[in-house]
């Protein structure tokens, strides 16, 4: 019995462990800002691709605007903002990184911009799991001061296959069946969207979710490369 | 004995799980970033109606479900409308959004600007 009990503790134990391996931060200590100028509403710039894949922008952009939305800010809808920049000449925010962001306060009334670049876009397929892999880099800048409020550099993997189908051969096999269908229907739409959600983990909560201010010192774990860092 | 001590082991790594994926409740988003990934993909008739019908859709779910409609979508639909030169109706629309979330008022004011001399100009 004990042998046992020693066990589980240890396990355990070890599991918390891992879990705290990366480096945490708060969210308060990470991103003051946030905190100090209270953003209410975000516009989701066009996202700069630098995959290779031609219709990560697409994915990306059709499926931030509801994971960006459950983090509580008023989030401009996607469809207008980006078909009004279009009509002036922006299809994607290279040009803006350096540029002062009032503009987008006086014509559109936000309080910070997202912006988004893709850096990697990779569907592996293999006979038994596919995968979605996608690094990206965002950063939330304030149209007040234009200094970052909110940044997240990270990759995130997505399992495309379609779940546990049970063990055995059979299962083995029918699972490489699965996962060969799935891949060929390319509907990543949900996985793109699942990428997105766990990037944005660690914004702090905005006025229309019931956490919104009182998530200061909860911890997240920190992607941020330190040689990242001075950018 | 071992049983009991999978049994516990079972029900940690539950907890770690089911930590992870609690549902959240705070708006009806519906197949939204479907039906948009597919009209932005192949602009038509016939997948811009199915965006539309979704985001009427969110609207009756939000309100039945006692959600407040999320943000954006009054709006959204209201661009759809004003696309298609169904003004009156375009800014009815983006008036509600306007109300409904007070940060949207000036981007608002300038597409219900807009829709209103359209609007005198064709009739």
């Amino acid at each position: 019995m004990k042998k046992y009990t020693y066990l589980i503790l240890g396990i355990l134990v070890v599991s918390l462990f891992s879990a705290c391996a990366p480096k945490m931060s708060t969210k308060l200590a990470k991103f003051p800002l946030m905190y100090e100028e209270k953003p209410a509403s975000i516009l989701i710039l066009p996202p700069i691709n630098e995959s290779t894949a031609a219709d990560a922008k697409e994915y990306y952009s059709t499926t931030i605007q509801e994971p960006l939305t459950f983090t509580g800010y008023y989030i401009f809808p996607y469809p207008i903002t980006s078909e009004i920049l279009k009509m002036e000449g922006i299809y994607d925010a290279e040009l803006l990184v350096n540029l002062s962001l009032s503009k987008f306060r006086e014509y559109f009334g936000a309080d910070a911009v997202l912006f988004t670049t893709i850096k990697k876009w990779d569907l592996s397929y293999m006979v038994l799991a596919s995968t979605l892999t996608v690094a990206i880099d965002c950063k939330l800048k304030s149209t007040k001061t234009n200094q970052i409020l909110w940044e997240y550099t990270g990759t995130v993997v997505v399992d495309l296959s379609g779940g546990n189908t049970g063990g055995g051969l059979v299962g083995l096999i029918v699972k490489a069946i699965v996962t060969a269908v799935n891949s060929a229907v390319a509907d990543y739409v949900p996985h793109a969207r699942r990428a997105n959600y766990q990037a944005l983990s660690s914004i702090p909560y905005g006025k229309y979710h019931p956490e919104h201010n009182k998530d200061q010192q909860v911890q997240f774990i920190d992607q941020t490369p330190a040689a990242n860092k001075a950018d | 004995m071992r049983k009991l001590c999978l049994g516990v082991l079972f029900i940690v790594f539950f907890l770690f799980v089911s930590t992870g994926c609690a549902p959240q409740k705070m708006y009806y988003f519906g197949n939204y970033s479907k039906t948009l990934y597919s009209f932005e993909k192949n602009q038509n008739e016939e997948s811009l109606l199915k965006h539309k019908q979704e985001l009427e859709t969110i609207i009756t779910e939000s309100e039945s479900r006692n959600l407040s409609v999320p943000p954006g979508i009054y709006a959204e639909l209201g661009y759809i409308n004003f696309k298609s030169n169904n003004f009156k109706k375009a800014i009815k629309l983006f008036q509600t959004e306007s109300q409904l979330y007070p940060e949207s008022k000036h981007l608002m004011d300038r597409l219900i600007q807009s829709a209103t001399s359209r609007n005198n100009s064709s009739s």
